[in-house]
């Protein structure tokens, strides 16, 4: 029995169709880029003889906050799918709205956490609290993730466009809820790696 | 669709209960461990409920589980004790 076989694929590995699978490949390579990052600052962290202690440079109570909002728009963007999947467009548009909604909500708060660092005097290149590579990791890190944050609202706005004229699929739904559970998946490792360990 | 929100209520304990660990005094390894295991078990619950990893085959998931997870940690334990290393010279030739 080959390989193919014991897994079950058979001729089909994967099963399903090609724009999923090329969403599933998208998400693998951008995942492998944020886990670059994220070693590159695990290398930073484990070599600087001063980082900060999160909990006096951030309010993590408002951090939360920030990851509620996108767990909670997580929630919404599956709903959006199995409503999408069972035919029912008006409750599918609903949804995908409240969590395009909910990733401005995220990106505004994240802006006001960006213009309250600057203004305590962090940026790339230096910062008031401790190792400079703190700053430089902090606005790489949380800069990246919110650009596709970004990326996300805009394809959220375009389906949900789309989905009203009835011309985006249940499949386009599913793609779109797909990278934006991705943006989440990405966070959980943000929020914990750089905010609390 | 209730097991979405059910999804979402689990993943809101987890954040809580991590924001908890942080402001707790646990022992430096303890709390790192803790926290990584979260984090992992967290991720591990979006991909397979919200991303619907698990009703996918066995090949798809083992090439995105295995892809970013095996990547990912090789890419970090390569560079890591390098890092360690500065902090063993420091100690042995002084700070930089």
């Amino acid at each position: 029995m080959d390989t193919v076989e014991r897994l079950a694929g058979g001729s089909y590995p994967f099963d399903v169709g090609w724009r999923k699978v090329m969403m599933w490949w998208f998400i693998v390579t951008d995942g492998l880029l944020f886990a670059g990052f994220l070693a590159s600052y695990g290398y930073a962290r484990i070599l600087a003889f001063h980082w900060p202690q999160q909990s006096g440079v951030f309010s993590l109570k408002y951090i939360a906050a920030m990851t509620f909002v996108l767990i909670t728009s997580s929630a919404t963007m599956a709903s959006a799918v199995q409503y999408a999947k069972d035919g029912k467009r008006s409750d599918a548009l609903k949804y995908v709205l409240l969590t395009a909604v909910g990733g401005f909500v995220f990106l505004g708060m994240q802006a006001y956490e960006w213009s309250h660092l600057i203004r305590e005097g962090a940026s790339l290149m230096k910062n008031p609290w401790g190792d400079a590579s703190f700053g430089s990791y902090f606005f790489l890190l949380t800069g990246f993730h919110g650009t596709h944050v970004l990326t996300g609202v805009i394809v959220l706005t375009t389906t949900a466009v789309r989905l009203g004229n009835g011309r985006t699929r249940p499949e386009g739904v599913e793609m779109a809820g797909l990278y934006w559970h991705f943006v989440d998946l990405v966070w959980v490792f943000i929020f914990t790696l750089f905010y609390l360990v | 669709m209730r097991g979405y929100w059910a999804t979402w209520s689990v993943l809101l304990v987890f954040t809580v209960v991590m924001l908890w660990a942080d402001s707790a005094s646990l022992p430096r390894m303890a709390f790192v461990v803790f926290m990584l295991a979260a984090m992992l078990t967290k991720a591990s619950i979006i991909g397979a409920n919200f991303m619907h990893l698990t009703s996918e085959r066995v090949p798809l998931i083992t090439t995105v589980v295995v892809g970013l997870l095996v990547t990912g940690a090789i890419l970090y334990v390569l560079i890591v004790p390098d890092a360690a290393r500065i902090h063993e010279m420091a100690a042995r030739y002084g700070p930089r």
